[in-house]
């Protein structure tokens, strides 16, 4: 059971920094454009 | 080609940059549009589409509710037409009411506007219905105008466009029905005709495409005032974009700016600006209203001061503690945890959090906002690096028996040093980046206070911002001008050099027109005012100059961006290595993992990286001085480096900007008497080419003969009277129409202007006596200094006030490869902005005021130190020996500059890149290998040595042209 909760934490973690800073988008890239 | 019927644009939205903030506001629209498929969000023309009824406010308060200011769409009855186009959505106003805005972007000067508007001429009918608002980067053309056509032509031209939402002025009162939207759906455009048949949304009242700036001013009802806000604490364009979103949240705003490089926010709309200051304040940031801009920036300026200062104080405490906790580590020999020893470092580990918190906090705010905009940047891995670092320390210090011995070592020293490091490095780059505003601030030195204006037969004092167009100003000898106008009585000499550059005070009668910031240095005289305020030239100016240094791009952020991909990265691996670990390493796995996952955290976080960038700055910009360029700003060093195209200004850049007599031809006398005539008739004279032929008279020992009489005709030369004769000395037109025959001085005038030189023209009587030339000689290094720039793959082009044949001799004469003649001092700046607009990184070189836009507008701007202050100040660079030989320079110190700097973010990482597999242990399996703390410790300073040997190494560089001893002196 906990390697099985460790796991899948660490997955979702692994999933969450990849969707949170490269999936979701990130808004400094589109200002960044805008401003320059 | 498909087409939403059922849906129509109801909303126009702010903020929304990706497929994730679409899908947030089709989730928050869910509940009221009964499904999200219902709802179409429009990324590129920032619009939501929805089903017909929907009830449009609800919906834009639900949307600005979830994070992105919305508001309903102009309400406009009537039917709709349907154009097909896959991008451009248009909006083809069809009533006369209408007008069509389209959304445009890079457009930064009037230059870009002149050529938005000459490219709009067939479409609009004329140049003058076609308003170019720089400010909003909007396009208003008339009523019936193809969009879509008009935005294809814009994007031509070099301005990325777009139809936006056309507006009905004679509709905003609210006339119309509700939400009947024109423009866009996502991939079909509709299009209405207004009819006027019911009654407006109150949020359809205010103009949503902003407008021209006149209108801006005159008409308030639609865009109101621009309130300009000091802003801190803003470091990233997440911030800036966070800020802009918070204004536009304010009620009343219809268009907000956040300009990074001088930390201000200029919001357009009726909103109050105390609302205003709450919104940045509640999004986390400072903000204060400016009412007085010299106010503003010394406040600037004083900031900056004390921001350098308190950095230093950071850095000095932080790296205290540092080197004194590594000195005791050293001293003890260990910087393991033992029974002994526990209680002290609990203690070292408070203090250590004391201290991050009160010298890095600014690291852990700016990486938590950071992080709230889906971004990583440099502070991310500060605030990483150090946390983890001091996290797992503790844990050690506090629990070192729940750890593997080996795993007892504690980082709190690695924390100090690291923000100690990154604060000096951040230190050094905010000295670097030179005072911006410094120019700014000489323009508005130039501005008068007040005036003295006559109302109702009476003098009076007032302040300049009180002055009414219409109004009468006295302005007495050594006064400054408060306002553009046209003189109605006296007549004077006004020292215009402060604008023009050109040096002698040029005489002014009755309907003459004279300008703000300009000097009267004769008689009284009395004017009446046609521009005020920010109209005038002067303001102008100022606006220009303050543009293009705000529209500059920030310093590249390398650091950031690298950042930016690591970060994330290295919180994979982490994750990673932990879960192996957990799953086939060996017991306790609980603990391998912790320890695996922290060290690679730490390891990770290279504390060189906040110096690599400034080191290299500070050492090149060392190294540019040596050669006698002073540059101002950090970025300029890097931009230089990728110039391609340098624009010279003609006169005091490439000539000496003094002209000389080059050639004395006479016809019917001898040419020791023409001389003496001319002389006679010059010394009466303050004009340069007056000088000129003086001084050739003085050189050739030539008494100049006696002429009374003189007058000075503005743009056709001098006459006087000698021996009861009229002498004349003046250009050919002018001689011509009094009806005198040049005969055979034609060819040497000829000659004279192919040499880029003026023909003066000199008649006694009706008799042409002869001709002389007088020329701006070339800069004897121009021509090398120009060779050496197309070595270097530079195009090189000259701009200058000069007729073609003359700019034709000196372009071939200094071997450029182009020339703009004829160009007004004003319209320099529009060629530097048509050039960049081509996709050209260009330089500007110049050393008149008339010039400082145009230095202002240029990616990198060289004043010659021998101009004008303001010149200087607009520039970023400065060549303080007047050659031009200080270009290529520049330039070549900047590129081995940027080298310099890729080498050393490259130095920052590999240690650290190369740690991070031993950290997540890949060597273990093999080797049995784990990271070791010594490793992580020699890496992390490693890093840093190799920075600043590398940094130093920048001070053995050696341009391709020595400058001799004593040019180096200087």
């Amino acid at each position: 059971m906990q390697d099985l909760l460790v796991n899948l934490g660490g997955l979702v973690l692994m999933g969450a920094i990849i969707w949170w800073f490269w999936l979701s988008g990130s808004d400094s890239k589109a200002s960044e454009h805008q401003h320059h | 080609m498909d087409k939403t019927v059922t849906l129509k644009t109801t909303l126009t939205i702010s903020g929304a940059t990706c497929q994730g903030c679409a899908k947030k506001i089709r989730n928050a629209l869910e509940s009221l549009a009964g499904s999200t498929d219902l709802v179409e969000v429009d990324l590129d023309n920032q619009t939501v589409a929805l089903p017909d009824g929907i009830d449009a406010e609800e919906a834009a308060r639900i949307v600005t509710e979830t994070g992105y200011p919305a508001e309903p769409v102009q309400a406009e009855g009537g039917e709709c037409c349907d154009s097909q186009s896959e991008k451009a959505e248009s909006c083809c106003a069809s009533s006369k009411e209408q007008k069509v805005t389209l959304s445009i972007s890079g457009a930064s000067c009037q230059g870009c506007a002149k050529k938005i508007r000459n490219a709009l001429e067939s479409l609009a009918g004329s140049t003058e219905n076609v308003e170019v608002d720089l400010d909003n980067q909007t396009v208003t053309l008339p009523a019936g105008v193809d969009a879509k056509e008009a935005a294809r032509i814009v994007t031509e031209t070099g301005y990325p466009a777009e139809p936006v939402q056309t507006e009905d002025e004679e509709d905003s009162d609210g006339q119309s029905e509700k939400t009947e939207s024109c423009c866009a759906s996502k991939k079909a455009s509709s299009c209405h005709n207004s009819q006027s048949t019911g009654k407006a949304d109150k949020g359809e009242a205010k103009a949503k495409a902003p407008q021209d700036a006149h209108d801006q001013k005159h008409t308030s009802a639609d865009a109101g005032e621009q309130v300009v806000l000091s802003v801190t604490g803003a470091t990233c364009a997440s911030c800036v974009n966070t800020i802009e979103k918070a204004l536009m949240s304010v009620p009343g705003v219809t268009h907000a700016h956040m300009n990074l490089s001088d930390n201000t926010a200029t919001a357009t709309g009726d909103a109050d600006p105390q609302a205003l200051v709450e919104a940045v304040e509640s999004s986390g940031y400072g903000a204060s209203v400016i009412e007085n801009e010299d106010e503003a920036d010394a406040r600037k300026q004083e900031e900056d001061k004390k921001q350098y200062k308190t950095l230093l104080v950071k850095m000095a405490v932080s790296l205290t503690l540092g080197l004194g906790l590594m000195g005791w580590g050293l001293g003890t020999g260990t910087m393991m945890v033992t029974e002994a020893n526990q209680l002290t470092w609990i203690n070292l580990g408070i203090l250590t959090l004391g201290v991050m918190i009160a010298t890095g906090h600014h690291f852990y705010t700016g990486a938590w906002k950071a992080f709230k905009h889906h971004n990583a940047n440099m502070d991310t891995l500060i605030a990483l690096g150090t946390g983890t670092a001091w996290l797992y320390s503790i844990v050690v210090a506090s629990f070192p028996e729940a750890l593997p011995e080996m795993a007892r070592h504690v980082y709190f020293e690695a924390s100090a040093m690291i923000i100690g490091l990154i604060n000096l490095g951040q230190a050094l780059e905010l000295r670097a980046k030179g005072k911006t505003s410094e120019a700014v601030r000489r323009l508005l030195d130039l501005r008068a206070k007040t005036a003295r204006v006559i109302r109702d037969g009476e003098e009076q004092d007032i302040p300049v911002e009180d002055v009414q167009k219409g109004d009468q100003i006295r302005v007495r000898p050594g006064e400054k001008l408060p306002v553009d106008g046209v003189i109605a009585e006296g007549s004077t000499r006004i020292d215009e050099s402060m604008l023009t550059g050109e040096p002698m005070p040029v005489s002014k009668g009755e309907g003459d027109e004279v300008s703000a910031g300009t000097l009267n240095t004769h008689g009284s005289i009395i004017y009446e005012a046609t521009r005020v305020g920010s109209d005038t030239a002067l303001a102008q100016i100022i606006k220009l100059v303050k543009k293009a240094q705000g529209s500059k791009p920030a310093i590249g952020r390398l650091a950031d961006k690298i950042s930016s991909v690591f970060v994330p990265t290295v919180m994979l691996i982490a994750v990673v290595a932990a879960l192996v670990w957990y799953n086939v390493g060996p017991e306790p796995a609980v603990v391998h993992m912790m320890v695996a996952a922290t060290t690679v955290l730490i390891i990770a976080c290279p504390c060189a990286l906040g110096l690599a960038t400034p080191m290299s700055v500070m050492v090149g910009v060392g190294k540019a001085a040596e050669y006698g360029a002073l540059i101002r700003q950090g970025d300029a060093l890097q931009t230089a480096g990728k110039l391609d195209l340098v624009i010279l200004d003609k006169t005091g850049t490439i000539t000496e900007g003094r002209p000389a007599v080059t050639r004395v031809q006479a016809s019917e006398s001898d040419e020791n008497r023409l001389l003496a005539l001319a002389a006679g008739l010059e010394q009466h004279s303050e004009h340069p080419l007056a000088e000129a032929i003086l001084a050739k008279a003085k050189d050739d020992e030539i008494e100049p003969l006696k002429v009374t009489g003189f007058e000075a005709l503005n743009g056709k030369g001098v006459q006087g009277e000698h021996d009861g004769q009229t002498v004349r000395l003046g250009n050919r037109r002018w001689l011509e129409a009094e009806g005198l025959a040049l005969g055979s001085l034609d060819e040497a005038a000829r000659g004279i202007t192919d040499e880029a030189g003026t023909p003066l023209f000199l008649a006694l009587g009706e008799t042409v006596l002869g001709v002389i030339g007088v020329a701006d000689a070339i800069k004897p290094d121009s021509k090398a200094a120009i060779e050496r720039l197309h070595q270097a793959g530079i195009k090189v082009m000259m701009v200058t006030g000069d007729i073609d044949a003359t700019a034709k001799a000196i372009a071939t004469k200094a071997g450029i490869d182009d020339y703009r003649a004829e160009v007004l001092p004003e319209d320099k700046a529009e060629v530097v902005s048509e050039m960049r607009g081509k996709g050209y990184t260009v330089a500007m070189v110049g050393d008149g005021i008339n010039d400082a836009p145009a230095l202002a507008a240029a990616d990198v701007g060289f004043a010659i130190g021998t101009g004008t202050d303001v010149a200087i100040e607009s520039a970023a660079i400065t060549l303080m020996r007047g050659s031009l030989h200080g270009v290529p320079d520049a330039i070549e110190i900047s590129r081995a500059t940027v080298t310099n700097i890729h080498q050393n973010l490259f130095g920052a990482f590999i240690y650290n890149s190369l740690g991070i597999p031993v950290a997540a242990g890949l060597l273990y399996p093999l080797w049995g290998i784990l990271m070791s703390p010594i490793l992580a410790g020699a890496a992390m300073s490693l890093s840093s040595v190799t920075v600043v040997s590398n940094a130093n190494r920048l001070r053995f560089f050696r341009t391709s042209h020595q400058p001799i001893a004593d040019e180096q002196k200087e």
